[in-house]
């Protein structure tokens, strides 16, 4: 078990490390200097290198990587070339925030996979199944972005009932959340519905029945279960779909998370805040694709005993 | 009210505010608007060219219902005797890149932030950078062509409670021409300046050689505390210390919240407190200000413009932006340019300007007939003007040898940045190709399109972008085509001419020496002038008084309020 986790915590080591080390680079050798764009056109070339050097673009490319690492290694993300802020702080101070959109979204989108899904498996070609199929097909075909501009339209503007942008407060999270699940939601329920349809049709779904057993417990405990176990593994594979949604969805609604802050340091090429936003992405990435393992193990004997 | 010796010896009411000035100019634009000989655009023009969007909003009501029943909102604030009152978030449109090191930034973002935190020796409330008002200088004088004397305001202290004397005029001018040992990004656009301290309220500025943009390079520095500037210059990077009416109490980095400083010396402002913040994509500022969670929005897209006209709540503040978007030719990228004069007409005369300011722009800009923005000062139109001349231009490709054309060649747009930039660019390579010019589309972000024009390995021809300007033809010009300058073509005619009106200090000489650039400019075409766009701000019609200038695209929220 202790090698299992070693091995996992390496893995992962080695994806956040490949990742940072390929937005390192991948930035630096991207077209756009930031010395040049802090400065209006016809800025004499000497004041233009000085800002190089105060930034430490000037160095050659592996020695700042090599000081980037060495910084990384001491818990030290640099500080934002803009103003000069700490970036760790930076990340921590939008970290939560973005969590918590992630969070939300996923018992939410989870919830109401499962209750469609599932409705829609227990009658195939039924009414609520169609309609369920419809809801699923528009939702497909919204972009997020148009998406959020409608519901601010509507729900901040005409009816004064939400606010448009920022985190204030429980309510602020309304509209995100509402553009994220409806992004989210047709490709869980779906995969709720198939895993369902499956389910219920299997020998021990039917013993179930047979044995006299309430239809209420069949679903909840028999059918349940085995249809909750692709829908943890496709939350996870989401994971990365909910941080890059939240990008967008955090753009539209100034919501002051990761993904704000790593679109607005990108228009201006700000390498320490970009790596940073990176780093928690890629972090948080592997961290919830390991969570989903263990939950997966969990819910399958069968995975706890081949990893024995 | 105290009368005081102004400018040139005209007597002036101190207290006066810019907008008392400009509240003629209202009355009659008023009336012009009433008898239907403008429309409600061309007013809101009209009244911010005189310097301030001015407190029109019941006026404004009046004419969408058609009778003289809107009640027009009564001001209240420090203005009035009573305390400063609420807050008003202001959304900008471009990122706070640069931290508060006095004279080591120059973008428009700073300016913008720098001139509500600290005061200037003038200010120009009208954006005429040829007719200043008393600031932290009183009265000025002219002793001889290098030597320029300032009374100074009395009884002026800084936001830490020191008093402001000469001394601090003469560490912020010498510091920021580069007279000083510390080099900084302003001195590009000074000489540098040495100052006599007469006595606490007088100093005396004497310029290294005749120096005739000395009121733009003025408009552009601010006055920091002497005891800062040698003390504590690191901590003014996060704190900035001025004299102006706000005092910052937050530094995040895409937020600056100010408080009022009630020790003001012209009166504490009447908004409590003010916000601003970055907010990258338009639409989200809109949704802000139309949803009451932001009072003033920056750089309105003409998408949006008639969502905000057709707002009960809502308004524009627009002027024609001290900015020319052009097509730049990049020197030494494109031979055919470079050597054929017939070329670069032919090139003029294939674009419909008139087209995309009416069409794509919607209005929001005006078609450039200089390649001096029409704000600025000794703009003069030129003629002939290009228009979209499909048979003139394929003479003149003849003429200059290339019948089919030429080779194709890179015309950079960046994404994001000016408005509708894709698809003006789009209808550009559409008619050139008309006439059988073969421009190739690259498009990438302003990050992306910067590196290729400064880069030695550049690859564009041609580029659609836009440098904005105090308003002064020498900033507008010499960085840009001046010795060194990324677009110059090293034409000596040109060189002379703008050294020329840099260091001519009589206004009416240097009028005649950059009618005579403009000229020459337009003659030889080295770049294609389009548009003067227009720079626009949406706000609350609650917010009144807020100053909006093209001049580097100043917002000024002093003696603005905020209406109950």
């Amino acid at each position: 078990m202790l090698g299992q986790a070693l091995r996992r915590t390496a893995q992962m080591t080695l994806v956040v490390f490949g990742v940072v080390t390929l937005v390192f680079f991948v930035l630096r050798l991207a077209a756009g200097d930031p010395a040049r764009l802090l400065n209006q056109p016809g800025t004499p070339e000497t004041i233009v290198q000085q800002v190089r050097e105060r930034l430490g673009t000037d160095r050659p490319l592996l020695v700042q990587y090599g000081h980037y690492l060495a910084d990384l290694a001491r818990g030290d993300l640099g500080v934002s070339f803009h103003g000069g802020q700490s970036v760790r702080d930076a990340v921590l101070e939008a970290l939560p925030n973005t969590a918590a959109l992630a969070l939300v979204t996923i018992v939410v989108a989870s919830t109401i996979a499962l209750a469609l899904g599932i409705a829609a498996a227990l009658r195939p070609n039924g009414l609520v199944d169609r309609s369920v199929l419809v809801y699923v097909a528009v939702a497909q075909a919204t972009p997020a972005f148009w998406l959020a501009v409608v519901l601010v339209l509507v729900f901040s503007i005409n009816l004064r009932w939400l606010p448009a942008i920022d985190l204030t407060g429980p309510k602020s999270f309304v509209l995100p959340v509402a553009t994220l699940v409806i992004t989210l939601t047709p490709v869980l329920i779906r995969t709720v519905r198939q895993s369902f349809l499956e389910t219920l049709s299997e020998d021990h779904v039917r013993a179930a029945r047979a044995r006299g057993l309430p239809e209420r417990r069949v679903l909840l405990v028999h059918g349940l279960k085995a249809a909750a176990l692709p829908l943890v593994t496709l939350i996870g594979l989401q994971a990365g779909f909910i941080l890059a949604g939240s990008y967008v969805v955090e753009f539209v609604f100034n919501w002051p998370g990761i993904g704000k802050l790593t679109l607005d340091a990108l228009a201006s090429r700000n390498f320490p805040m970009i790596q940073g936003g990176v780093l928690v992405a890629a972090v948080a990435f592997v961290l919830v694709n390991f969570v989903v393992d263990l939950v997966y193990a969990a819910l399958d004997p069968r995975i706890r005993l081949r990893a024995s | 009210m105290q009368v005081e010796v102004g400018w040139n010896g005209e007597r002036k009411e101190r207290g006066m505010r810019p907008h008392d000035r400009a509240n003629e100019m209202l009355e009659e634009a008023e009336s012009r608007l009433g008898r239907g000989e403008i429309s409600r655009r061309q007013f809101i023009r009209l009244t911010t060219a005189f310097g301030v969007t001015l407190a029109a909003p019941g006026f404004l009501a009046a004419c969408d219902v058609g009778d003289d029943a809107a009640e027009t909102p009564t001001a209240t604030g420090s203005a009035d005797g009573g305390e400063p009152t609420g807050s008003v978030r202001f959304l900008s449109a471009e990122n706070f890149w640069a931290d508060w090191d006095p004279y080591q930034a120059n973008a428009l973002s700073q300016f913008r932030l720098n001139k509500q935190i600290y005061d200037y020796l003038l200010d120009f409330p009208t954006g005429d950078l040829s007719k200043p008002e008393p600031m932290l200088a009183t009265s000025t004088e002219q002793i001889d062509e290098r030597t320029w004397e300032f009374k100074l305001r009395e009884g002026v202290v800084f936001h830490d409670g020191a008093a402001f004397t000469g001394e601090d005029v003469k560490a912020s001018i010498e510091r920021a021409s580069g007279a000083t040992d510390v080099e900084v990004v302003h001195a590009g656009s000074w000489v540098p300046t040495t100052v006599e301290v007469v006595d606490d309220l007088t100093v005396r500025l004497k310029t290294e050689r005749p120096f005739g943009p000395l009121f733009s390079a003025l408009f552009n520095t601010q006055i920091v505390s002497a005891a800062d500037l040698a003390g504590k210059a690191a901590s003014l990077k996060n704190q900035p210390n001025g004299t102006g009416p706000w005092r910052l109490v937050a530094n995040e980095p895409t937020r600056k919240v100010m408080d009022a400083n009630m020790d003001y010396w012209a009166g504490p402002p009447r908004i409590k407190e003010m916000i601003w913040e970055f907010v990258q994509d338009p639409q989200t500022r809109l949704s802000a200000l139309q949803a009451g969670q932001a009072q003033a929005i920056d750089r309105v897209p003409p998408e949006h413009l008639e969502i905000i006209e057709s707002s009960d709540d809502l308004m524009l503040a627009s002027v024609t932006g001290i900015e020319n978007v052009n097509l730049w030719w990049r020197p030494g990228r494109f031979e055919l340019r470079d050597t054929s004069p017939e070329f670069r007409k032919a090139v003029a005369w294939s674009i419909d300007r008139a087209a995309l300011t009416e069409n794509l722009v919607l209005g929001q800009s005006a078609v450039a007939d200089s390649f001096v923005p029409a704000g600025a000062l000794y703009y003069e139109p030129q003629s002939p003007a290009y228009t979209f001349d499909p048979d003139q231009a394929k003479e003149l490709l003849t003429a200059a040898g290339v019948p089919d054309g030429g080779p194709e060649f890179e015309l950079w747009v960046a994404s994001g940045f000016l408005p509708r930039a894709e698809q003006v660019v789009q209808s550009i390579t559409d008619s050139m190709r008309q006439v059988g010019l073969k421009p190739k589309i690259i498009t990438t972000d302003i990050a992306g399109m910067v590196d290729d024009i400064f880069s030695d390995d550049g690859t564009g021809a041609m580029y659609h972008i836009s440098w904005a300007s105090s308003g002064d033809p020498n900033g507008a010009l010499a960085q840009l085509i001046g010795p060194g300058g990324v677009w110059s073509d090293k034409d000596k005619r040109v060189h002379s001419l703008l050294a020329d009106g840099a260091a001519e200090t009589d206004p009416d000489r240097r009028g005649q020496i950059y009618s005579e650039l403009q000229q020459h400019l337009w003659e030889q075409t080295p770049h294609i002038p389009l548009y003067y766009s227009d720079f626009t701000i949406g706000h609350t019609k609650k917010l009144v008084d807020l100053r909006v200038l093209p001049n580097q695209f100043e917002t000024y929220f002093y003696p603005a309020s905020i209406q109950e």
